[in-house]
């Protein structure tokens, strides 16, 4: 029948007609009228598979929806053991890595000085081609791996005569040296923070982006359950920056950055002098004997004066009080727990400090206790690196002077850019632009390491690959968790799995490299044998497909039955902590400390081509897509400086700008910087800013060395600020929803109006 | 005729005490209902879109100073100020208790973004765009909004759909707290929320964990100074718009001012 507008008309009454009658099914119908969504029109199913996120140093286990081929949501796996079904907003904005419009298609060779694209075969080739000319003393740079690929990585670079480094912008090396000297551990614990009942934390920003954020948050909302352990529990935070985990804090005490480690061995001091240890205290172990003149260096009354607490806050009491008054309320309240990290252990100082915190633990009887901390046992694998090995500064200070001197003529690099996360105090850049330098990367997108590059492979993106983690800390048990590709590469990209890569060009370069597996595949389903040979844990199976299949679907595998090990103090604990006391130096006029930190979303800048992760707010200050500077609000209105002020940040002979944001809340001697842009290589979303508003703090630090461990004392800088006298608008949430008005009157007070506050057990 | 029975009556509880402002919720939703990116230059035309949002309150200054969270979305007022003033019905309260928005009716008149105190519904300025693979992770349960558009917070309707669709009609059970919680049907913020601050359920069913707090809130009426046993608020409760997310006071033990008693 021809289609007529008669035709048309009588067919389009009819269809009418047929919806009216159609109503008689009721229910089975109502999605479909027109007065309801249509949201169940899709027919399709989508599943779910279980992986790793691999956007924090913290693995956290996800299920990514993926229907029609397509990753379409990432969210936390109920079942994993660290983060029990809950994410970060980093692991949502993970999934633009994996569409994101500027990952690179397939390999590019520097050819006349550019980088051009060329096949597989002949970039492998080249590789090959380098590895044998020049492989011996490469340097393989990789994240922490704690997995197979960690393994791979360290007897690829061994085999060619090599060595395997790993870099993160914020090492833990401090924090691992702290655990080891203290608690004689090598893996890092898990703090009981859900269960404790009084929290006191020094500079750790564990809410915001320290260690394992989600887990702890999850403890943390815990605390706050008058259900939860011995009712709500408090919180009391010490940080010279007004930190999003600050800010969280019943009570925040600012402080002198460096002397975090003085004020807790003044708490022990107090502690001991007034018998507020907890009961099974081995005080003898702790002091050595010298219970009588404990720390008496640490009084609060010599420590007090130093910390720099501001009248104001102390409402007419002494310092010293306050730090007895603080003392009581930690020993009082057990289980209390006694934290500390970020800027406490980045100073010159940090291993002292972080030392003098975690030992407090002990006097109040939380060391492996409910509510304090939990230590985890061995990997089940022992073939797995674990801990991974963390490089300090120290050891990229060797890298370059061998770069320098001709020694390692190839560096190889994988999810890391330590040009961009290095002070340039450091001088990696230089080194590596030597000619007699050869650089591969493995990079999916452009870096400021993989900009410099001769070569890169592009590696496919975690939601592609294969890998595994055991998660450092653990949850107090033996966990495993398992990284599957969920979806492939669209079919305009070719990257390649960095551990394929490594594992066959070794298997055709050096047989003896003890590298058996094909791919990296392989090597994960020996170790899925090695674990169903064990026969316990959270899988049961009867056979080892049975097993791999259950793996997968789990995201892992783990056994609650296991514990860590029982820890003791070594004998004069405190007397050798104790020896590591330095203050730092006095700061000079017109200067300011410098507190850099690792920002909500972007990280180290890890995360700054991911849209989703640029424009969620700042939770203190709301900035999105700029580098602003904190400043005590009072103390820029002295100066007659203003919001979005472009500020000079001079430190160490060089500089940087960024956009002013007074904040009500900073001590008037701290600034506040936030890390993550300033990028000028990358993709889009990352690079595009004007260096006024997107600027990188860690280029400018100085390459200076915590004690005894060698890591970047990344918080110990000092700087002058100097307007340049432009401005430009700050680009934040806060202000987008102005006061409103309510009947006839406007709300003078929002933040009384919107959230309502009352005291412990009111209603 | 469509019936009009109330199935479910959804809602929300926002523990303030437990809220750290993380912005987890806040890109959980935006993955989950294809939310245009905020480029800096939304933020700069304060014209962000954020169904879910973290506002931040200052209160006092430095050393005695506090910074609060509230994370605010559609409150899905039973007596929604945001309804009458549509001037084509594009927006209503369905038989879950869900104040939706009809996008192919919505004419962007946006009376009801002007009608709405807790400002929870935005207007698309502009056609939304994304770099063409971005496409690829686009929820197909959500429709894309175009210009000329108002949108706001669903629950994340099409989860809810999908539970009634899977577990009440398929399998003749009812959703509850665990079957929404173990297969994904919660709302995607109150799944990411890595505190817990955010509950969610259907308040007509007894065994729920909001349930306590709507009675508390139905039962006692502040308008008539009854005290509450719970610390439940409604936001701007004194517009009587209903809300369907209760909100618990924020303890605090030290407030700004008493030092002295607390050093």
């Amino acid at each position: 029948m021809k289609l007529t507008r008669r035709n048309f008309l009588a067919w389009a009454g009819l269809s009418a007609i047929g919806a009216v009658a159609c109503d008689a099914f009721g229910d089975d119908l109502k999605t479909q009228s027109p007065v309801n969504q249509p949201e169940d029109l899709v027919k399709g199913r989508d599943n779910w598979y279980a992986t790793l996120c691999r956007h924090c140093p913290s693995s956290e286990g996800v299920l990514v929806r993926v229907m029609e081929g397509r990753a379409k949501k990432v969210q936390g796996n109920p079942k994993y053991p660290i983060n029990l079904g809950k994410q970060s907003a980093r692991c949502d904005a993970g999934l633009q890595a994996l569409y994101h419009p500027d990952r690179l298609a397939g390999p590019l060779l520097r050819i006349n000085g550019t980088l051009q694209p060329v096949g597989w075969n002949i970039a492998l080739d080249k590789l090959k081609e380098q590895l044998e000319t020049r492989g011996e003393d490469l340097v393989l740079v990789t994240e922490p791996l704690s997995g197979p690929l960690g393994t791979i990585a360290g007897r690829f670079a061994q085999a060619f005569g090599g060595s395997h480094i790993t870099f993160e912008a914020l090492s833990n090396a401090t924090y691992q040296a702290a655990v080891k000297n203290v608690f004689d551990q090598e893996l890092l614990p898990d703090l009981d923070i859900g269960n404790a009942n009084f929290l006191l934390s020094f500079g750790a920003d564990f809410l915001s982006t320290w260690i394992s954020p989600t887990r702890w948050s999850i403890g943390f909302g815990d605390l706050r359950d008058a259900e939860v352990g011995s009712g709500r529990g408090t919180f009391v935070q010490i940080d010279p920056r007004f930190s999003m985990t600050a800010a969280n804090a019943d009570k925040w005490l600012p402080i002198k950055p460096g002397m975090e480690g003085h004020l807790a061995l003044s708490l022990a001091h107090v502690i001991v002098q007034e018998k507020l240890q907890a009961d099974d205290v081995d005080l003898q172990a702790l002091t050595g004997g010298q219970e009588a003149g404990f720390l008496a260096d640490f009084s609060p009354e010599s420590i007090g004066p130093k910390l720099g607490w501001p009248e104001a806050m102390l409402g007419g009491r002494s310092a010293a009080e306050s730090i007895r008054e603080l003392a009581r309320d930690f020993a009082s309240h057990r289980p209390s727990l006694a934290i500390g990290g970020d800027s406490a252990g980045a100073q010159k100082n940090g291993l002292f400090n972080l030392e003098a915190i975690y030992a407090l633990n002990y006097l109040v009887g939380s060391v492996g206790a409910t509510g304090g901390l939990r230590f985890n046992p061995k990997s089940p694998l022992p073939e797995w690196p674990q801990p991974p090995v963390v490089a300090a500064l120290a050891q990229w200070q060797q890298v370059v002077s061998a770069l320098n001197e001709g020694k390692t003529k190839l560096l190889l690099v994988h999810q890391a850019d330590p040009v961009y996360g290095l002070p340039q105090a450091v001088g990696l850049e230089d080194a590596i632009k030597r000619t007699d330098v050869f650089t591969v990367s493995f990079s999916p997108f452009l870096d400021e390491t993989s900009a410099l590059a001769d070569l890169i492979l592009p590696d496919r993106i975690y939601l592609e690959d294969w890998g595994a983690d055991t998660p450092n800390p653990g949850p107090g048990f033996q966990v495993v968790g398992i990284q599957q590709p969920v979806v492939n590469p669209l079919s305009s990209l070719d990257p390649r799995s960095f551990g394929d890569i490594l594992l066959s060009t070794a298997q055709e370069l050096r047989e003896d490299a003890r590298l058996p597996w094909n791919n990296l595949l392989e090597a994960l389903e020996e170790s899925s044998n090695a674990l169903f040979a064990l026969d316990r844990g959270s899988i049961d199976a009867g056979s080892e497909k049975e097993f791999w299949t259950k793996l997968l679907r789990q995201g892992g595998w783990w056994d609650e039955k296991t514990t860590g090990p029982a820890v003791k103090p070594t004998e004069g604990l405190y007397s050798q902590i104790a020896k590591g006391a330095s203050e730092p130096a006095a700061l000079g006029s017109s200067e300011f400390y410098l507190i850099p930190f690792a920002h909500n979303t972007l990280l180290d800048g890890r995360n700054t081509h991911l849209p989703w992760a640029q424009s969620a707010p700042d939770p203190i200050t709301t900035v999105t897509w700029q580098t602003w500077v904190e400043v005590n609000a009072r103390r820029a209105s002295d100066m007659g400086w203003r919001e979005g002020d472009v500020i000079r940040i001079e430190a160490n002979g060089s500089f940087i700008q960024a956009l002013l944001y007074p904040n009500p809340a900073l001590p008037p001697d701290v600034v506040a910087v936030p890390m993550g842009q300033g990028r000028r290589n990358g993709p889009g979303y990352a690079v595009g800013g004007e260096e006024r508003e997107s600027s990188n703090i860690l280029s400018i630090l100085d390459a200076a060395l915590v004690n005894e461990t060698g890591a970047l004392a990344w918080a110990g800088n000092r700087v002058r600020l100097a307007p340049t006298g432009e401005s430009l608008r700050v680009s934040k949430f806060e202000g987008e929803y102005a006061a409103r008005e309510i009947g006839n009157q406007i709300i003078n007070n929002p933040g009384e109006e919107i959230i309502k506050t009352v005291a412990p057990g009111g209603h | 005729m469509v019936t009009n029975r109330i199935d479910h009556t959804w809602g929300m509880v926002v523990d303030l005490d437990r809220c750290t402002g993380c912005q987890a919720c806040v890109v959980a939703c935006q993955a989950e209902n294809n939310l245009a990116i905020n480029e800096k230059s939304a933020f700069l035309e304060k014209r962000a879109l954020e169904w879910i949002r973290i506002e931040r309150y200052w209160e006092g200054e430095y050393p005695n100073v506090k910074a609060r969270f509230i994370p605010i979305m559609c409150q899905h007022c039973s007596n929604a100020p945001c309804e009458p003033v549509c001037p084509v019905f594009a927006t209503y309260r369905n038989d879950g208790g869900l104040n939706v928005q009809v996008y192919n009716r919505c004419i962007g008149a946006r009376y009801c973004i002007n009608n709405c105190p807790y400002q929870v519904r935005f207007f698309n300025f502009w056609h939304p765009t994304w770099p063409a693979s971005f496409e690829n992770y686009l929820n197909p349960d959500v429709t894309v909004r175009t210009r000329g558009i108002t949108e706001k917070c669903t629950f994340c309707v099409q989860r809810l759909r999908r539970g009634e669709l899977e577990v009440e009609r398929r399998a003749g059970g009812r959703l509850n707290d665990q079957n929404m919680a173990e297969r994904n049907y919660m709302p995607a913020c109150v799944q990411a929320c890595p505190t817990n601050a955010l509950t969610f359920g259907d308040h007509l069913d007894p065994d729920t964990k909001i349930r306590p707090y709507f009675d508390d809130v139905h039962a006692h009426d502040i308008h008539h100074e009854q005290e509450r046993t719970t610390r439940s608020y409604l936001l701007l409760e004194e517009l009587a718009t209903a809300p369907n997310v209760i909100y618990l006071k924020k303890v605090e033990p030290y407030p700004i001012g008493e030092n002295e008693h607390n050093g």
